[in-house]
């Protein structure tokens, strides 16, 4: 039985030598640009940094993935493709993308560089995975965050390339890569800018002991005197529901809240599932350094036959709950 | 279960004479600070001007990033120390320390975004040694005004490896550099002693000690710090 890869975020040089050194399988990363999903103020790599990250990664067997993973603007492929050039020149061991376009691009300049499919393609099902393999040779899909274990067991069944899920940090309860909550707020897009909820038209207020986070104007969540807060992002906003109405404001959408499947790892190996990816290019390298060191410890007692431990990760996540998500969800 | 989240302590044997003596040695830098604008607002701006050019000296990388950012101001505001730090980035990259009131910092009003929490979580934050979005979300830590400053300025700060701003500050502290990893291996231990010492003393004069305590290491009255 093949190990589970353990795939770590990085949104920093430091962030990635302590992913590297915890115990990650694959790093992956962005630069420093709109070229991908976590665009954010003094946030990722410049093309040396990528460079040193693969030595870095390399010298210690751990690959390196970029992140392209944003929609390219009509008439403006230039850093995008760019991006791509770069990654294949810098030895990268793959490329993380959503646009066919873009897909295409790498498919026919760079044949041997390999494509992971992007969670922001949103290919949930058993067609749009087949397309993307044989249109563009993708050889890895990270699947959205709203399929069920049973779900990913059937899809699995059905394709023949690898499935890589996510099993830990932030949640996106949304079609990822169609989700526009945050570009109606600010007018900018985390599809093609890379920003979702982007930090120039976040404002935090205190309102007596509460904590009120606003974008782009909108108050979007007031959390009481003691109460965890989360990120400020609009699908785990507290909204009014209903024109006029009275009520209290209450989640919509999602409540601020992490995902953690570590007490699902016998599932997700019965269910087919190659990799294991870890949420958090925005986190610090603490973060990195304690949740990439508790999944590499539950996993080698996986793997060794032994029960899997409960390791607290309690202290790092949004909002102060976990979640198993919809890897458990009963409804649809 | 250790708490996942608190910041790793100092290399020492045992881990709980460790997290003591980083306690000791976040008290002794916090006593430090409230120290500096008594020199006066003249000798604690050249005292802060040259800690900063040490600092870009052994951290290039970030400090580079730190001056090509757009000018502008932020506010560091431990909430249980007397003394605030105006960091100025951009091309005129500076830092002054600000008295704190009960009430907070007069000069607030000059910052563009401000950082608020307790001294040890902001050194800590400041280290590399914590999760910034996970002290947010356990309210440890407070912001407002520019978010996308001090997004800036925490991903520039633990982008950086191995900050050690005790070290670098005692470094220009000419002896205290010396004594430092003496007492960084040491203190665990000896305080481990006091404070099994202090267990027996009784409670009237252990709250005396407790308040004298306080003073030294500059608390502000009513932080609950």
């Amino acid at each position: 039985m093949d190990n589970f890869e353990l795939i770590c975020p990085a949104g920093t040089p430091a962030a990635l030598r302590a992913a590297v050194d915890a115990g990650a399988d694959a790093v992956y990363l962005g630069f420093r640009d709109e070229t991908n999903a976590r665009n954010f103020p003094g946030l990722n790599f410049t093309r040396q940094d990528v460079a040193d990250a693969v030595d870095y990664a390399h010298a210690r067997r751990v690959e390196v993935y970029v992140a392209i993973n944003t929609y390219p603007q009509a008439g403006n492929l230039g850093p995008w493709q760019k991006a791509v050039d770069d990654a294949a020149r810098l030895r990268v061991d793959a490329v993380i993308m959503a646009d066919p376009g873009l897909l295409a691009y790498a498919a026919k300049r760079h044949p041997d560089l390999r494509l992971h499919l992007s969670v922001q393609a949103s290919a949930a099902n058993v067609e749009a995975i087949r397309l993307y393999r044989d249109t563009f040779g993708v050889r890895r899909v990270v699947l959205p965050r709203v399929l069920t274990v049973p779900e990913i067991a059937k899809l699995n069944a059905e394709i023949d390339i690898e499935t890589e899920v996510f099993v830990f940090g932030g949640l996106c309860p949304m079609a990822e890569g169609r989700c526009s909550l945050s570009s109606y707020a600010t007018g900018l897009s985390p599809n093609k800018q890379g920003v979702c909820s982007p930090a120039n038209h976040v404002r935090y207020e205190q309102r007596g002991g509460a904590l009120a986070s606003t974008l782009g104007g909108f108050t979007i969540n007031v959390f009481g005197e003691g109460e965890q807060a989360g990120y400020p992002t609009l699908c785990k906003g507290r909204f009014v529901a209903g024109a006029g109405a009275g009520g209290a404001p209450a989640y919509l959408f999602e409540e601020p809240t992490s995902l953690n499947a570590m007490d699902l790892l016998p599932e997700l190996k019965a269910a087919g599932v190659r990799a294991l990816k870890i949420e958090g290019r925005q986190r610090g390298k603490a973060y990195i350094a304690a949740v990439v060191r508790a999944y590499r410890e539950a996993l080698e007692s996986f793997a060794a036959g032994r029960p899997v431990p409960h390791i607290d990760l309690q202290a790092m996540v949004e909002g102060g709950t976990q979640t198993t998500g919809a890897y458990t969800r009963a409804w649809r | 279960m250790r708490d996942p989240d608190v910041a790793q302590t100092v290399s020492v044997s045992n881990p709980l004479a460790g997290e003591r003596a980083r306690r000791f040695e976040t008290g002794l830098s916090r006593a430090g600070l409230g120290l500096v604008p008594r020199l006066g607002r003249r000798a604690s701006d050249a005292l802060l001007a040259r800690l900063l050019r040490l600092l870009a000296d052994r951290h290039p990388r970030a400090f580079e990033a730190l001056r090509g950012m757009p000018d502008a101001r932020v506010l560091i505001e431990p909430v249980d120390a007397p003394v605030a730090l105006l960091m100025r980035v951009g091309p005129e990259l500076s830092l002054h320390a600000l008295p704190r009131g009960a009430d907070g910092v007069g000069e607030a009003g000059a910052a563009d975004a401000v950082v608020r929490g307790p001294y040890a979580r902001l050194l800590d934050l400041l280290e590399g040694r914590i999760d910034g979005d996970a002290l947010f979300f356990r309210r440890e830590l407070s912001i407002s005004g520019d978010t996308a400053l001090i997004l800036a300025l925490r991903n520039t700060l633990d982008g950086e490896e191995e900050m050690d701003l005790v070290a670098d500050v005692a470094s220009i502290a000419g002896p205290l550099a010396r004594v430092l990893p003496v007492l960084r291996r040491n203190a665990g231990p000896v305080l481990d002693r006091i404070e099994a010492a202090r267990r027996l003393l009784p409670p009237p004069l252990r709250r005396g000690i407790e308040r004298v305590e306080a003073r030294i290491i500059g608390t502000l009255p009513g932080s609950g710090a």
